[in-house]
């Protein structure tokens, strides 16, 4: 430290502190693709449900693949943006969206090609399942919002499987609360 | 970890795994030659771990942080925040 001053020293910390700081806020940029997943998955598992007691006509579920559709397209669109953004990604971004893409591609193939295994409500359940993956890796990153909405998906996980009159109805709740709630809490942090 | 860009690499391989050396010449802004110089000290301090893979067919050499490097910043950054302490005292 001898040959370091004071001026350099608070240069170096200042300069550490930016890259420290561009790396946490790094992990606010996917606020609007929680969102939009979020509250796709809702839409899903809340159609169903409401299939399943009838108050709605079986008929509404062509409404699901436009929403697929949208939520595919959006991401597609959005994730083009941020890959030209100016500054590109950050190491710590890349990290964040290998995990998102990969935790709900996994989701994604199971329910396609293992629909007699996963039928109905466990259907859902994987979703569920992925999401938590995402949202608990992010709080390892010291992210205490991921956290607690992470613990609100595993807790509609467990009210789901308990309150077999209401499974959907559960699951469709932590999704909204869970995920779609941390996009939305994400973006109003951002800014 | 006195010089600006070696405290710089150390700080951009906190948060992350395995991070390519084109990802640190982006991050640092420094040239190949001066960056590269920089990371061989780290890897001979045993603050920085070195990796050759081929991703998509093409070599990359890649870098993470030791927890012996990961130590190293952390006792730097306390020695400045105490040698700016001194400073204001």
């Amino acid at each position: 430290m001898d040959s370091l001053t004071a001026s350099q020293a608070r240069d170096h910390i200042e300069m550490v502190d930016r890259i420290l700081s561009r790396s946490e806020r790094s992990l606010h940029v996917g606020g609007e693709f929680f969102l939009a997943w979020g509250l796709f998955s809702t839409a899903v598992t809340l159609t169903a449900q409401l299939v399943v007691d009838r108050r709605i006509p079986a008929n509404s579920l062509w409404v699901l693949p436009v929403l697929l559709a949208a939520a595919i397209a959006f991401s597609a669109i959005r994730g083009r943006q941020l890959g030209k953004c100016k500054d590109g990604l950050s190491l710590i971004q890349r990290e964040f969206f290998a995990v998102l893409w990969i935790s709900l591609g996994v989701a994604m193939f199971t329910d396609m090609v293992a629909y007699r295994i996963f039928t109905t409500w466990a259907s859902s359940a994987i979703w569920t399942v992925a999401a938590a993956v995402v949202l608990f890796f992010i709080a390892s990153h010291g992210n205490r919002r991921a956290l607690a909405c992470g613990i609100i998906l595993l807790g509609s996980l467990a009210a789901a499987n308990l309150l077999p009159a209401f499974t959907g109805y559960a699951l469709a709740a932590g999704m909204l609360f869970g995920y779609a709630g941390f996009g939305l809490i994400s973006l109003i942090a951002r800014d | 970890m006195l010089s600006k860009i070696r405290l710089g690499v150390i700080a951009e391989l906190l948060n992350a795994e395995w991070v390519a050396f084109s990802d640190l010449h982006q991050a640092t802004q420094a040239t190949h030659g001066n960056l590269g110089a920089h990371l061989a000290k780290l890897v001979e301090a045993g603050y920085v771990a070195e990796e050759k893979v081929f991703v998509n067919r093409r070599p990359q050499t890649r870098y993470r942080l030791t927890k012996a490097g990961r130590s190293a910043f952390v006792q730097h950054v306390r020695d400045m925040q105490r040698l700016l302490k001194g400073e204001s005292a």
